[in-house]
C-alpha cells in the first residue's frame, strides 16, 4: 500500500496504490490528517491504482469529505474499479462524492 | 353441432326462460309491496300529521280561551265585589254613583261603569243611572238616564233581569271615544226584600282581544276568528267584517256554504270539534271551540297545503329511495338469475358425477405408496409422504422407489381439480415408473415425460412437477423442476432449494429443461410439497405461508412425525374453513454415515491488527480451493475484514478464531471471541441516504457485511462471541 500527495496551485491529488484496508488505512491516517486544515482546496482522490477498500479506507474519504465541507473546498474521486465501486453502492457513497 | 350439445343447449333455454318468468314476477311483487308500502306509510303519515294540527290547535284554542277568561274573570269579580255595596246603597241613592267610579277606578281593564236603577224604583227618579268612563285617560263621570239612550230597552240592562243572573252582552262598536270594540257585564241587584231593584255593569273593550288572538300562530297561514252568540264576527283576518258581518252571512258569499254552515251551527250550538272547508279554492281544517261564560266561540283555520307541507317533502324523498330500491332489486336479481343458470345447470349433473368421483378416488388412492417407513431394512433412509385430498378427488401426486442405489422421488399437482385431473395425476404417475426404469438422469426424464404428455394433451391441462435422483452412496441429489414450487431443504438450517422455474409438464412439446444438482450430507433432509399447504386459508382467508410451514418443520424429528405436525398445523389454522386444495407432501431425512465429513479449515489470529494479512490469506486460499471467482472472494474478503478488524480492534479479545466450514455452494464463517459481549446484528442499520455533514464515520463495516452476506448471526455462549457468517458460492 502506497499513498502518494501530489499539491498544486489550489489542488490536491491523493493517489492510493494497493489495498487500503484496514492496516493500511492507520498507515495512511498520518499522512491524510494534515491535509485536512487545507480541505478548503479542491482535493482529487485518484483510484486508478487501487484494488481494494475496507471501511477503515471509506473513513478517510468520508472525514476529506466532511472537512472539505466545513471549508468550502470539494473531494473529487476518480477512476474507481468495480469492486470498489460496489462498495461505493453498498455505502451510499456513490451519491456523496462527485465521482469521475 | 351433436345430439349431446344441442340437448344441453335446449336445458340450458329451459332454465333461462323459468329464470326470467321467476325475475318478472318478482319485480311484479316487489312493485306491489312498495305500492303498498307507500300507500300505508302516506296513510299513517297523513293521520299523524292530521293529530299533530289537531293537538296543535286544541292547545292554541286553549290559550286563547284561557287568556279571555282570565280578563272576563277579573271584570266579573270586579262587578260581584261590589254587588253587596250596591245592595248595601241602595237606600242611599245619591251614593250610588260613587259605586261605578270605584270599579274603574280599582280596575285598570274596565273602561267604563255604571249602576242602572229599574225605571221607578226610586219614586223621585224613574230613571237613574251614574255612569263612570275613562276615556284617553281622563275620567268622565255622566249619566245614562238620557232620552235618547233608553237604558231600560238596551240588552245589558234587561237580559241580567230576565235572566236573573251576571251577563255578558252582545259586543258592540262604542263611538264615545273612537270606534272601540267592547261588551258589558252586567247583573242584577235586589234589595234587602229580594226585588230587582238595579243593574251594575262593567265596560271592557276588546282591543287586546285582536292582539291576543293573532299572537298565537301555529302555522305561518293559519288564522282564528272569534265570534259572539248572535254569530257576529268580532276578531277576523279581515277587519272591514268586523262586528258587520255575522257568520251566516258570510256563508252566503264562499264557494263551500255547505261546510261553513255546518261549521257556523256548530259554533252557535257551542260544540267543539273540526271540520274540513274550502276557501278560495284550497282546503283548510277548522278546529273550533266555545268560550264558556261570554257565549262567544272561536276557531283556527289552517290551509292543508301548510299542514302537509313537511310530508309532500318527505313523499318526494320516499318514492325516489323507493324507485332507487326497486332499481337495485333488479341489478340484484339479474346477477342472482346468472348464478342461478349455472348453479342449475350443475347441480343437475352433481349428482351423477359423485359417483364416478368415488371411484376415481379409490383409483387415485390405490396408486400411491401409502406403506410407511417405506424402506424399514435400510438405515440411510427417513421417508414418508401424505396426500390429504380436499373434497373432490384430487391432481396431487407423489412417488418414490430405489433402483440402483438410487432414491427416485418426485411430487406433482394437476392444474385444476375432479375426474379430468386424477385422471391426469393417474397418467403422470404411470409415466414416471415407465420413464424412470429406463433413465436415472431427472433432466431426460422430466424432458420424456413433458413430450408424451404435450402429445396426448387434448384438454390443456398441465403438470407442475418435480423429480429428484439421489446417489444414496454418494449424497449427490440431481434433480429436474417443471414449474413446481420450490422445496425446503434442511442442512444446519432450513432453506429452499434453488430450483431454475422451467415450464409444467404438458404445455411445450421438446421444451429445454434444466438439471440440478445439490450434495446431500449426513443429516440433511429434503420436504417436497405442494402450494396446498402453504396456500392453505384460514376462515378469514390468510394463508398458512411459508414461515408457519418453516417453523413446523423445524428440529429433527421422524419422517413420519414431520408430516403429521404439518397436518396438525395445518388443520390448526384453517379451522372449520372448507379444505381447498389437496395437501400433498413428502419428507425424507438422509442419513448415511459416510457423508458426514464436510470440508472445514481454522484460523486463529492475535489483537494486532496486521494480522489482517493473515485473514487475507487464509480466505485467498480457500476461494482457490473451492474455485470462487476474484471479484466473490474480494466481497467475502471484505465482510470478514470488517467483521474481525472489529473484533481485534474494540472487543478485547487476545484471540479471534475463525474457521470455515465450505459446501458445493456455500460457506460459512464462524468467528469467535472472548471479549466483551457484543451483538452486531442488534445495531441499527445505518442510513446510506444521509449527506456527508450528518453521516457518522462509524457504523460502515457492521452495514457492509451485513449487505455483502446472505446471513449473519449471533450468540453468546460460554461468555463468547459467536458471529456466524454465510455466503452463497454457488
Amino acid at each position: 500500500m502506497k499513498t502518494k500527495v501530489t499539491k498544486e496551485e489550489g489542488q490536491i491529488t491523493i493517489a492510493f496504490t494497493g489495498r487500503l484496508d484496514t492496516p493500511a488505512a492507520q498507515e495512511a491516517n498520518p499522512i491524510i490528517n494534515p491535509l485536512l486544515e487545507e480541505a478548503g482546496k479542491t482535493i482529487i482522490i485518484d483510484c486508478k491504482d487501487l484494488t481494494y477498500i475496507s471501511s477503515s479506507g471509506l473513513r478517510i474519504f468520508l472525514t476529506l469529505r466532511k472537512a472539505a465541507e466545513d471549508k468550502k473546498g470539494k473531494v473529487i474521486i476518480e477512476n474507481i474499479n468495480d469492486d470498489i465501486r460496489s462498495v461505493f453502492m453498498m455505502t451510499g457513497f456513490l451519491n456523496l462524492f462527485e465521482i469521475r | 353441432m351433436n345430439l349431446k350439445e344441442h340437448a344441453k343447449k335446449i336445458a340450458e333455454k329451459a332454465v333461462k326462460r323459468r329464470t326470467r318468468w321467476t325475475g318478472l314476477l318478482l319485480i311484479i311483487v316487489a312493485v306491489a309491496i312498495l305500492g303498498a308500502i307507500s300507500l300505508i306509510q302516506a296513510y299513517y303519515a297523513q293521520k299523524g300529521i292530521r293529530d299533530e294540527a289537531k293537538t296543535k290547535a286544541e292547545s292554541q284554542l286553549d290559550a286563547i280561551k284561557s287568556g279571555i277568561l282570565n280578563v272576563v274573570n277579573q271584570a266579573e269579580s270586579a262587578v260581584r265585589n261590589n254587588v253587596w255595596l250596591a245592595q248595601w246603597c241602595l237606600q242611599i241613592p245619591d251614593s250610588l254613583a260613587n259605586i261605578p267610579k270605584l270599579i274603574v277606578n280599582n280596575n285598570p281593564i274596565i273602561a267604563g261603569s255604571t249602576i242602572a236603577i229599574v225605571p221607578n224604583y226610586y219614586k223621585d227618579r224613574p230613571l237613574y243611572s251614574p255612569y263612570t268612563a275613562i276615556t284617553n285617560g281622563k275620567i268622565i263621570e255622566t249619566s245614562l238616564a238620557t232620552q235618547e239612550y233608553d237604558y231600560p230597552s238596551q240588552e245589558w240592562f234587561t237580559k241580567p233581569i230576565e235572566l236573573d243572573k251576571g251577563y255578558w252582552s252582545e259586543p258592540y262598536v262604542d263611538t264615545g271615544g273612537g270606534e272601540i270594540l267592547m261588551t258589558t257585564y252586567s247583573v242584577p241587584i235586589k234589595d234587602n226584600q229580594g226585588r230587582t231593584a238595579a243593574v251594575l255593569t262593567a265596560d271592557i273593550d276588546l282591543e287586546w282581544l285582536k292582539a291576543l288572538v293573532n299572537d298565537i300562530k301555529i302555522y305561518p297561514g293559519a288564522f282564528s276568528t272569534v265570534v259572539s252568540r248572535t254569530g257576529r264576527l268580532m276578531v277576523s283576518p279581515d277587519d272591514s267584517l268586523i262586528m258587520t258581518t255575522t257568520i251566516d252571512e258570510y256563508a252566503t258569499k264562499v264557494e263551500d256554504t255547505a261546510s261553513f254552515n255546518a261549521l257556523n251551527r256548530a259554533m252557535l250550538n257551542r260544540e267543539s270539534g273540526s271540520i274540513q272547508v274550502t276557501h278560495n279554492g284550497t282546503k283548510n281544517m277548522v278546529y273550533y271551540t266555545p268560550i264558556d261564560k261570554t257565549g262567544w266561540a272561536m276557531n283556527i283555520i289552517i290551509p292543508e297545503k301548510e299542514m302537509f307541507a313537511g310530508l309532500k317533502k318527505l313523499n318526494g324523498l320516499i318514492r325516489l329511495l323507493q324507485v332507487l330500491g326497486l332499481l337495485l332489486l333488479i341489478l340484484i336479481f339479474r346477477a342472482i338469475a346468472k348464478s342461478q343458470l349455472k348453479f342449475k345447470y350443475i347441480s343437475e349433473k352433481k349428482e351423477k358425477m359423485e359417483s364416478e368421483l368415488k371411484i376415481a378416488s379409490d383409483i387415485q388412492m390405490s396408486m400411491i405408496p401409502k406403506t410407511f417407513p417405506p424402506f424399514p431394512e435400510r438405515e440411510d433412509i427417513d421417508l414418508s409422504a401424505a396426500l390429504v385430498p380436499a373434497k373432490e378427488v384430487s391432481g396431487d401426486l407423489y412417488d418414490f422407489f430405489i433402483r440402483d442405489e438410487k432414491l427416485f422421488f418426485c411430487i406433482g399437482d394437476v392444474a385444476g381439480k375432479g375426474v379430468p385431473a386424477s385422471l391426469l395425476m393417474a397418467v403422470t404417475r404411470s409415466l414416471f415408473r415407465s420413464v424412470s426404469a429406463h433413465h436415472d438422469n431427472p433432466k431426460e426424464i422430466v424432458s420424456t415425460m413433458n413430450n408424451s404428455m404435450s402429445d396426448m394433451n387434448e384438454s390443456n391441462m398441465f403438470v407442475t412437477f418435480i423429480c429428484c435422483v439421489l446417489d444414496l452412496k454418494t449424497g449427490k441429489m440431481q434433480y429436474c423442476n417443471a414449474g413446481h414450487n420450490a422445496p425446503l431443504i434442511f442442512t444446519d438450517k432450513i432453506g429452499e432449494l434453488p430450483v431454475d422455474p422451467n415450464l409444467p409438464l404438458g404445455v411445450i412439446r421438446n421444451k429445454e429443461y434444466t438439471l440440478q444438482e445439490i450434495d446431500l450430507h449426513y443429516d440433511d433432509a429434503v420436504f417436497l410439497y405442494t402450494d396446498g399447504i402453504t396456500e392453505a386459508e384460514n376462515p378469514t382467508h390468510g394463508m398458512f405461508g411459508l414461515q408457519r410451514l418453516k417453523e413446523t418443520l423445524s428440529g429433527r424429528k421422524p419422517a413420519q412425525t414431520h408430516l403429521d405436525n404439518v397436518k396438525k398445523a395445518v388443520a390448526g389454522f384453517v379451522k372449520d374453513a372448507p379444505q381447498s386444495d389437496d395437501l400433498t407432501m413428502l419428507f425424507f431425512h438422509y442419513l448415511n454415515n459416510q457423508t458426514k465429513i464436510k470440508s472445514v479449515q481454522s484460523i486463529t489470529l492475535s489483537n494486532d491488527i496486521s494480522q489482517i494479512h493473515e485473514l487475507e490469506k487464509f480466505i485467498g486460499k480457500i476461494a482457490e480451493e473451492k474455485d470462487i471467482p476474484e471479484s466473490l472472494k474480494s466481497s467475502i474478503n471484505l465482510a470478514m475484514e470488517e467483521a474481525v478488524s472489529n473484533v481485534i480492534m474494540y472487543s478485547g479479545s487476545k484471540t479471534a478464531d475463525i474457521s470455515a466450514q465450505t459446501t458445493e455452494d456455500e460457506i460459512t464463517f464462524t468467528v469467535t471471541d472472548s471479549g466483551k459481549p457484543f451483538d452486531p446484528t442488534a445495531v441499527p442499520d445505518v442510513d446510506i441516504d444521509q449527506n456527508a455533514e450528518d453521516r457518522p464515520v462509524g457504523g460502515l463495516g457492521i452495514h457492509m457485511y451485513r449487505k455483502i452476506m446472505d446471513s449473519v448471526t449471533y450468540k453468546r455462549q460460554d461468555n463468547k462471541n459467536i458471529l456466524t457468517l454465510t455466503k452463497r458460492i454457488r
